[in-house]
């Protein structure tokens, strides 16, 4: 049994101690939003936060997360200001990697709030978007992260 | 990809075969006073209204990204005169009056238009009819916008309209293909900026894909991906191992009698983890067929074999007089090209879930070609088409491995072993190790210069593994002496240049078809055709010492065959040299270079001569000496794809086929080695990443031409472009596909 | 965690000096009936409590998914595996008929209550540096746990390597019992941090190599040693980090589990920080400058700003061309999380220009984290690292650690990594 927060509610659940997070939070939990795409980390189909961190939950076993914090897009309700960036610039294509690439993109524009195209390469590297949207990922980046500077200037 | 010939390209004839061959009927003849208060308006299989005013717009066509729903429903709300707003799109089950269901050849918004223009100006004049009885006017005097039928200072909405009675008027299939559409000037949604419908959901995280789908008591399965492909044989299996792998259930040797999946094993679990690792520990013995000799090189080898002897193919192009300007010429340029194995690697692996339910066995899973599996699957399951329904699902990532649903075979041969609902899904190297990829090709072209140095012939000889050769023989052209042809592979050497006697030859390459499952890839043969193609009309133009932008444009003047027409092709190979002029003048042709960096053009007709999408490229490369390494700084693109219905979903699709075919160009490709893939997973196989990105500027072009499709064409220019202009760099010129940093290295050193 | 460590202790056996007879005689103590919770101050309990989070004696005396201090949790060695023991007020099967003055001669001299010695995997000769009224809160601490009846597992050692009775001669060729005495030179802080570090939390344990008798080497206390495929670096001013350990990044790594400039506390350095989260945050600083004193941190401070730039733009110069099929793969599994900004690198991404494990000599713990992962607990609270050990080859580990290697540091080219990653893997496998 391991227990841990996703979303805000306590989950308890009874697999294997190495099952992948990533099984466990599509088919225990029934959150079929986070996808599985390669199952060893490289396309970041998988993302979730945990700790407020994005993590590849294909390689993340089970019992790593006992008590954790764990968010998936699910838990964003579509308000975070990637969401709404990603619909300002119809950013999704078949929309397959988009779960991860926005769980992804929400660390890198709160570790750097003005991302360079460099930071973006980076950090969004390990994200495939196999449809290749990407000169609209990198602007919607852009977006959500000087409307997240605007509203902490207000602040 | 695919575009099956007998599918509807015209109105008339997809109309019928949608409506199951009656006519059309607006309202239900005789019920118009009696109609059951609470029913929908349902003037055709193609969409309803509620009494609400709600258009509900059915979809056949498979999404995959590229938003076709929306495309197609806009056409079709144009006409209606519907507030876009009151619009949902349904994306269909299979169901026999659809007709054929293909997701497939950049086809879906040329082959929709029509259909979908009509049915919906058909409502709108049946609607028009009704509310100006309703409102005591003449119907020629009223028109309807948003929704609403408005005649003088009065208005009666569609919703109250079906609220109270709805429309009587009926069309036959004839009058219906009469109908006139819009004028370009009048469309209200066509051509403007619209969200897309599918968006919102890939968003938030509830979309809901194949991968997605479950069923109660449903087991998970994972196969064990047999040496290969074709021919293997089960001769034990031992499941000792897995029995410790808590969750196991069992292990499925699969009867198929489709042939679809010989050698499957099937193993099944409780828990999908358990069965990744419970399929790790089975060990299967298998009698495997003869791939396991076949290599790449082996496949090349035998294609050259093929392009040396003079007799065998089919002559896709055979003008007279070939031979005899060859002899004649001044000067002959002949010159190979090859190009690699490359996987599909959609993000989602494939998966199906199957089960059986009400006496139907139902298949969950996203499908670009249900034609084409369900036959399949009623051999496979012994049961009659009817029996078996495929229930929709977005996709993600299509690019043509899900026109081919094999994967759909073992899920329902497992659920039927079983007796339980079965979630199979593979693995990501399952996944890339069962691929329908795209084959190797070799292509041998020549030209013949007159002494004056005009270009008086053209022999283009190609062979590659024929997709349609293998899963759907139908569909296949035929030469004029009724060779079949696999006309997917050979697309794009039916080219628009005015080269004097033309020969085009397509060998299908049997030792590709026997040795693995040749696949449909974005843009399938285009993607190797045009690379040869285009990389020789550039060595043409230096040899003839020309710029390669004035050569091309000298060469697309129109003339004879290359004048086009219509429906699709007005303007023919003039419209060609548009984009590419335009192409080079956007990228600043000519300018000068700095060091190692250089243009190379581009340009193609998209995906066949029947629907032509022009697309012209500039890319401009730097080529890193020391390394061999090739970097895209910027490509330019052009594209004249006639009317464009969603624009914004047209520049997405031509910005990810663009990337498609610099990834091909450079990051991608693997090779086929004793029966299997080399790369299995994206610790080795690396299509392009978001750094690899270069500036990118594409236009497309202004027109009210007939709509052609997008899907692809932008995939087919980008790979010679590239090629060109490391040439422009350098002067090397690399003829395989992808390009290597080893490659451009060892060339370097070469001069 | 110790498998060295044992290894050479039970080879000390092999001296078998019997004129050791006399010296090697200890006595039994009486057992005593277990003493009554009541009987002890709860401050006094609630100081233990602290103490043994200091000591991080859990982490020894509780096996996997087992009660806490019942120990059973084995080190494996090649003469067969040795079992922790109980240490919870059981009367027979932990240390419920223990007198006080038992338990003091067991921290402080290393013998059993029965007279047995003890194996010096348990480390009584730090713990002898224990003030008497430590040692005395200690006990009042475990006496006062739930008794847990938990039957010690017999060692799987071998004749002669387990007669007890020839750990006599190791005690007197490398023990030195006797209390910590404060150095007055220096200042109180100070001394704490050289009580905690010699005495209870035993550092040098781990971190001071050993001789082939498995003693700890006085002449090069915390130089650093490997046990177990695990490196303890060394903890000197000899420490490969490109930059020094100053008293904060001490501080940080030793309260938090993380630090900026350094990385993160995993595998067997996990426990410590965890037990040392008892301690309070004096101690911790008293640890931090103890040991920022020893690697001469404030010697080298002024430039620390200056090998952070340098660390973090040598690695820019040196990524190479992004076509370099190693760089892609370090990009595409690693550098989402372990990517920096010039200059700036944040604590949640461990900037691997600076991380200890890739310019230790051995690569071993760049490898056994990257298989493993960082759990929740361990590091950064709340925080994982995924495990690649299930998900990526050996060849495509070795290329990603070659990679940092290469592009990380100006130091030479790992030799033994195929070895050493395969040795790892084996561990990694056998775990499961």
């Amino acid at each position: 049994m391991t227990s841990f927060h996703i979303n805000g509610r306590l989950v308890i659940v009874d697999a294997e101690d190495d099952a992948p997070l990533l099984w466990v939070i599509r088919d225990a939990i029934g959150l079929t939003g986070t996808k599985f795409g390669c199952g060893i980390g490289m396309c970041g189909a998988c993302t979730v936060h945990v700790g407020g961190r994005p993590t590849r939950s294909c390689v993340t076993p089970l019992v790593s997360v006992a008590g954790a914090e764990i968010t998936t897009i699910e838990g964003l309700e579509g308000k975070h200001p990637l969401q709404t960036a990603w619909a300002d610039h119809q950013v999704p294509q078949c929309g397959y990697c988009q779960s991860g690439q926005i769980m992804q993109a929400a660390s890198l524009i709160r570790d750097f709030p003005a991302p360079t195209d460099e930071d973006i390469d980076a950090v969004m590297a390990g994200n495939l978007c196999r449809c290749m949207a990407y000169v609209r990922i990198r602007n919607a980046i852009k977006q959500a992260a000087a409307q997240a500077r605007k509203v902490a200037a207000d602040e | 990809m695919s575009k099956l010939k007998g599918q509807p390209t015209l109105s008339r004839r997809a109309f019928l075969i949608g409506s199951a061959g009656t006519a059309i009927a607006f309202g239900f003849a005789g019920t118009e006073a009696t109609a059951d208060e609470s029913s929908p308006f349902e003037p055709t299989i193609w969409y309803s209204i509620d009494r609400s005013g709600i258009v509900t717009i059915n979809i056949t066509r498979a999404e995959m990204g590229q938003h076709v729903g929306t495309a197609l429903a806009r056409i079709l709300a144009d006409e209606l005169e519907v507030d876009w707003s009151n619009v949902r799109i349904l994306a269909v089950d299979t169901d026999p009056k659809w007709g054929v269901m293909i997701t497939g050849g950049s086809r879906s918004v040329s082959d929709g238009f029509p259909l979908y223009s009509r049915v919906g100006a058909a409502g709108r004049i049946a609607l028009i009819e009704a509310g100006a009885k309703l409102l005591g006017a003449s119907p020629s005097n009223c028109l309807a916008r948003q929704g609403a039928v408005f005649a003088a200072n009065q208005s009666i909405s569609y919703g109250e309209i079906i609220r109270r009675g709805g429309p009587a008027r009926k069309f036959t299939p004839d009058e219906l293909a009469e109908l006139p559409i819009k004028e370009a000037s009048e469309r209200r949604l066509v051509g403007k900026k619209a969200d897309a419908l599918d968006i919102p959901a890939k968003i938030n995280g509830t979309a809901r894909y194949g991968i997605d789908a479950s069923a109660p008591d449903m087991v998970y399965a994972r196969p064990k991906i047999p040496p290969t492909r074709n021919d293997s044989v089960v001769r034990s299996v031992d499941d000792s191992a897995a029995k410790r792998i808590k969750g196991y259930l069992t292990s499925l040797v699969l009867e198929d009698p489709s042939n679809t999946v010989p050698g499957w094993v099937v193993v099944c679990a409780t828990s999908y983890p358990a069965a990744i690792r419970a399929a790790d520990l089975v060990k299967v013995d298998w009698t495997t067929g003869s791939a396991t000799e076949v290599s790449e090189q082996d496949i090349l080898d035998y294609g050259a074999k093929q392009i040396a002897a003079s007799s065998g193919g089919a002559l896709v192009v055979d003008d007279p007089g070939v031979d005899s300007a060859f002899q004649a010429a001044r000067s002959v340029l002949e010159r190979t090209y090859t190009t690699g194995s490359v996987l599909h690697a959609q993000l989602e692996p494939v998966n199906a879930l199957a089960f059986e339910k009400d006496g139907r066995f139902e298949i969950h899973t996203g499908s670009q070609w249900q034609s084409l599996i369900l036959p399949v699957l009623a051999k496979a399951l012994q049961l009659p088409q009817e029996r078996i329904i495929m229930r929709t699902y977005p996709m993600g990532g299509g690019f043509g491995r899900r026109l081919d649903s094999d994967y759909a075979v073992p899920a329902a041969l497992a659920a039927k072993a079983i007796g339980k609902p079965v979630k199979l899904v593979l693995t990501r190297p399952d996944d890339m190790r069962f691929d329908t990829f795209r084959s190797p090709s070799i292509q041998t072209l020549r030209l013949a210069f007159d002494a004056r140095g005009k270009v008086t012939a053209m022999e283009h000889h190609a062979s590659a593994g024929w997709p349609s050769a293998i899963v759907a023989p139908a569909i296949m052209h035929k030469t004029r002496d009724g060779t079949p042809y696999d006309q997917d592979a050979i697309d794009g050497a039916d080219h628009w240049y005015s080269v004097g006697a033309q020969r085009v030859r397509a060998l299908s390459n049997t030792l590709a078809n026997t040795s693995f499952r040749p696949g449909y890839l974005r843009s399938v043969g285009p993607g190797w055709t045009n690379w040869a193609v285009e990389t020789f009309m550039d060595e043409a133009a230096r040899m003839a010492q020309v710029d390669p932008v004035i050569f091309r444009v000298g060469l697309l003047d129109g003339a004879g065959r290359n004048a086009g027409g219509a429906p699709n092709a007005i303007g023919g190979a003039k419209r060609q040299a548009a984009v590419l002029k335009r192409a080079a003048e956007k990228a600043g042709w000519g300018a000068v270079m700095p060091k190692d960096t250089g243009l190379g053009v581009a340009t193609t007709f998209g995906q066949d001569r029947a629907m032509p999408t022009w697309v012209a490229c500039v890319a401009r490369v730097h080529v890193d000496r020391p390394t061999g390494a090739v970097t895209v700084e910027k490509l330019t693109i052009v594209v004249d794809a006639g009317t464009i219905v969603h624009p914004d979903g047209a520049l997405a699709q031509v910005e990810g086929g663009a990337l498609w075919g610099l990834s091909i160009a450079l990051h991608e490709g693997t090779e086929f080695v004793k029966g299997q893939v080399k790369d299995t997973n994206f610790d080795s196989y690396t299509p392009l990443r978001i750094g690899d990105v270069p500036a990118i500027d594409i236009e497309i072009i202004d027109s009210t031409e007939a709509p052609v499709g997008l899907g692809e064409p932008g995939t087919t220019v980008v790979a010679p472009a590239i090629g060109n202009a490391v040439f422009a760099a350098t002067g090397i010129r690399l003829r395989r596909l992808p390009i290597r940093p080893a490659d451009v290295l060892a060339a370097l050193r070469a001069r | 965690m110790f498998k060295k460590l044992l290894v050479a202790t039970v080879a000390v056996g092999c001296l078998g000096v019997a004129g050791f007879g006399t010296l090697a005689w200890q006595p039994a103590m009486a057992p005593i009936a277990p003493p009554a919770t009541a009987s002890f101050a709860p401050e006094l309990v609630a100081k233990g409590e602290a103490l043994a989070g200091g000591g991080y004696c859990a982490a020894c005396h509780t096996r996997k998914g087992g009660e806490r201090f019942a120990g059973g949790y084995a080190m494996e060695t090649p003469f067969g595996a040795i079992f922790s023991t109980n240490i919870t007020p059981d009367p027979e099967t932990g240390i419920g008929n223990w007198s006080e003055a038992a338990f003091a001669r067991a921290m402080q001299k290393g013998v059993s209550r029965d007279g047995s010695h003890l194996l010096p995997v348990f480390s009584y000769d730090h713990f002898t540096k224990l003030s008497d009224d430590d040692v005395r809160a200690l006990y009042a601490y475990f006496m006062t746990r739930t008794p847990v009846h938990a039957t010690r597992r017999p060692n799987g050692i071998p004749f002669p390597f387990n007669i007890r009775y020839l750990q006599a001669g190791w005690k007197l060729l490398f023990f030195r019992p006797g209390r910590f005495e404060p150095d007055v030179t220096r200042s109180a802080e100070w001394n704490r941090g050289a009580y905690l570090a010699q005495g209870l939390s035993h550092c040098g344990a781990c971190h001071t190599p050993r001789n082939l008798l498995g003693a700890e080497k006085f002449g090069n206390a915390y130089g650093g040693a490997v046990i177990d495929n695990w490196v303890a670096p060394p903890l000197t001013a000899g420490n490969a980090a490109p930059t020094p350990w100053t008293h904060d990044e001490l501080y940080d790594y030793l309260r938090t589990g993380a630090s900026k400039l350094h990385g993160t506390a995993a595998g067997p350095m996990f426990p410590v920080v965890q037990g040392l989260r008892a301690l309070p945050d004096s101690d911790i600083r008293a640890l931090a400058t103890y040991f920022a004193e020893l690697d001469k941190a404030a010697e080298r401070l002024p430039y620390v700003s200056g090998a952070v730039s340098l660390a973090m733009s040598s690695t820019l110069a040196k990524e190479g061309a992004p076509i370099d099929p190693d760089a892609r793969l370090y990009i595409t599994a690693c550098a989402s999380c372990h990517y920096n900004a010039t200059n700036a690198p944040l604590a949640t991404r461990p900037d691997l220009s600076l991380n200890s494990a890739v310019h230790l000599a051995d690569p071993s713990n760049l490898i056994q984290v990257i298989l493993r992962g960082i759990g929740t607990e361990e590091g950064m609270p709340g925080v994982v690292m995924p495990a690649f050990g299930d998900a990526l080859s050996d060849s495509d580990v070795a290329r990603i650690a070659a990679y940092l290697r290469r592009t990380r540091t100006d130091l030479p080219p790992w030799p033994d990594l195929a070895v050493k990653i395969a040795a790892i893997r084996r561990q990694y496998e056998a775990a499961k």
